[in-house]
C-alpha cells in the first residue's frame, strides 16, 4: 500500500499502479506538513461559524487569497467568537483535511487586532469619501421612468440574475429593449469589467439601468463595494438599479444607486410598468374620452335649444312691444283727428282747389265751395 | 414613435380639458378626435409583446 515511485508514468497509466485518492491525500498531507511548520497568520475572518460541538470553522482572507480554518473546543474555550470582518492574527498548523481533500489551517491561538479588518476599514474609508463628495445625499436620488424604452443590464451573461431580469421583464413590460452588457462580476478582473461595462452604457440610449447579481457570500461581491464601481455607478446619466443581492450587507454600489433592489427580479419590477396595468389604463381613458365627448355634445345641444327658446322669446316681446306702440299711435292719432272737432259741431270750407278757406275775402258773392261736415261732404254757394 | 409617457400625458390633458371646459363642439369634437387618436397609438405600442433582448459584447461600441 505503501506510496509507489511518484514519478513513474507507466505504473500509475496502469490500474494495478494507480493511487487511490486516500492515497494521494494522505501523501499531500504528510509533504504540507513536513514543508509548513506551525506558523502565525495574519488576515480577516470570513464565513465564521461556530458549531454545537464547539468547533469554529471560518476562512482568513486577504485581498489575495483565502484559507479554510479550524479552530477545535479544546483551543477556543475561553475566547469570545470572532465575527467576521475581524482582522487577526492566528498561530496555526498547516495540514491536509483528508476526508474533504481542503487544505486548511488547524488554528491553536487567535488574536485579534483593530476594530474591523482590512475589508470593512476600506470599506468605511471609501464611504467616508464617498459622502464627503455629496454622492450618498438622498436628494441626488432620481425617480424611475414611467415607460422605459431601453433598460440596460450590467451582470454575468450567464448567471440566473440576467435569466431573472430577462424573465420579468419580458412578462411586465417586453414593449422595453433590453441591452446586456455582460461584465464579471466576481474575481479578480470584476472591478475593472465593471467599470468598463458601466463606461460603455454611458453613451447609450438608455432610459434605466440594473446592476448585479444574484447573491453570493460578501467576498464574492467585492466588486460592488469597490470605490471605483461606486463612483462610475453614482455618474452615470440614468437611474440606476442596483441589485447585488445580499440581503445584510449593503455595498457601495447600493448606496449610490438610485434604488437598491433585494433581488434582481425585484430590480427588473422596479424598473417596469406592468404592460396590463397601462392597457387596463387606456380603457379608462378611453371610457373617459367617449363619456366627455357625450356631455360636450349633450352642452351644446341644450345649448343650442337655450339659445333657440330665447330667440323665440325675443321675437315674442319685440312684437308685444309694437303692438302696444302701435295702439299707443293711434289713439294719439284719434284724438288729434280733425274728425273729432267735426263731430262737435264745427265744419270745414274748402274751396275748389282744395284750400281751406279762412278768410272772408275767399269767399266773394257767387264762389261755389264745399262744406265738410262729420258724416259727409256738401256743395255750397255763397249769396 | 413619440413616447408613450407623453402619448399619455397629453390623453390625459385631452380628457380633463373635455371633461371641465365648456368647449364649442368643433373644439370638442377636435379634441376627441385627437384623444382617440393617441390612445390607438398607445394601444398599438402596447400590442408589441416580443422583448428583444440586445447583447452588447466586449469590443462593439468600446471605440464609438
Amino acid at each position: 500500500m505503501g506510496p509507489p515511485q511518484p514519478l513513474d508514468l507507466f505504473a500509475a497509466a496502469s490500474a494495478e499502479g494507480a493511487w487511490t485518492v486516500g492515497e494521494v491525500t494522505r501523501r499531500a498531507r504528510a509533504v504540507v506538513e513536513a514543508g509548513l511548520p506551525p506558523l502565525w497568520v495574519r488576515g480577516e475572518i470570513a464565513n465564521f461559524k461556530a458549531w454545537r460541538s464547539g468547533h469554529w470553522y471560518f476562512s482568513l482572507r486577504d485581498t489575495t487569497a483565502q484559507l479554510r480554518c479550524v479552530m477545535f473546543a479544546k483551543q477556543n474555550f475561553r475566547l469570545p467568537a470572532p465575527s467576521d470582518g475581524m482582522q487577526v492574527f492566528v498561530f496555526a498548523r498547516p495540514s491536509l483535511y483528508e476526508e474533504k481533500g481542503e487544505f486548511q489551517l488547524t488554528v491553536m491561538e487567535l488574536l485579534s487586532t483593530e476594530q474591523g479588518g482590512l475589508w470593512k476599514l476600506a470599506f468605511e474609508k471609501a464611504k467616508a469619501a464617498l459622502t464627503k463628495d455629496g454622492l450618498l445625499d438622498p436628494a441626488r436620488k432620481r425617480r424611475m421612468p414611467a415607460f422605459p424604452r431601453r433598460i440596460a443590464v450590467v451582470t454575468s451573461p450567464d448567471g440566473a440574475a440576467l435569466r431573472d431580469i430577462q424573465a420579468v421583464v419580458a412578462r411586465r413590460w417586453p414593449l422595453a429593449e433590453l441591452v446586456v452588457v455582460p461584465a464579471q462580476v466576481q474575481g479578480a478582473k470584476a472591478e475593472q469589467s465593471v467599470c468598463s461595462a458601466l463606461h460603455r452604457i454611458r453613451r447609450l440610449p438608455v432610459d434605466v439601468l440594473i446592476v448585479g447579481r444574484g447573491g453570493g457570500s460578501i467576498e464574492d461581491l467585492w466588486a460592488f463595494n469597490s470605490e471605483k464601481v461606486a463612483r462610475a455607478v453614482a455618474a452615470m446619466p440614468m437611474p440606476v438599479i442596483s441589485a447585488v443581492g445580499h440581503e445584510t450587507d449593503v455595498t457601495l454600489c447600493d448606496l449610490v444607486a438610485d434604488l437598491r433592489a433585494a433581488t434582481p427580479s425585484a430590480a427588473a419590477a422596479a424598473a417596469t410598468p406592468d404592460r396590463a396595468e397601462v392597457l387596463a389604463h387606456c380603457g379608462v381613458v378611453g371610457q373617459r374620452l367617449a363619456r366627455a365627448l357625450r356631455t360636450a355634445s349633450r352642452h351644446a345641444v341644450e345649448r343650442l335649444d337655450r339659445t333657440g327658446d330665447r330667440l323665440a322669446r325675443c321675437m315674442e316681446s319685440r312684437l308685444e312691444q309694437t303692438r302696444a306702440r302701435l295702439t299707443a299711435h293711434s289713439a294719439h292719432l284719434e284724438a288729434l283727428s280733425p274728425l273729432r272737432v267735426l263731430a262737435r259741431g264745427y265744419a270745414v270750407a274748402r274751396d275748389a282747389d282744395g284750400h281751406v278757406v279762412k278768410r272772408v275775402a275767399q269767399l266773394p258773392a257767387g264762389t261755389e265751395f264745399r262744406l265738410r261736415v262729420t258724416d259727409g261732404e256738401v256743395h255750397a254757394r255763397v249769396e | 414613435m413619440p413616447g408613450l409617457n407623453e402619448q399619455l400625458e397629453r390623453l390625459e390633458a385631452i380628457v380633463r380639458r373635455l371633461e371641465s371646459e365648456d368647449l364649442s363642439l368643433d373644439d370638442a369634437l377636435k379634441l376627441f378626435e385627437e384623444g382617440v387618436e393617441r390612445l390607438r397609438t398607445a394601444r398599438e405600442q402596447l400590442a408589441q409583446t416580443e422583448l428583444k433582448v440586445r447583447k452588447v459584447l466586449e469590443l462593439e461600441g468600446s471605440d464609438q
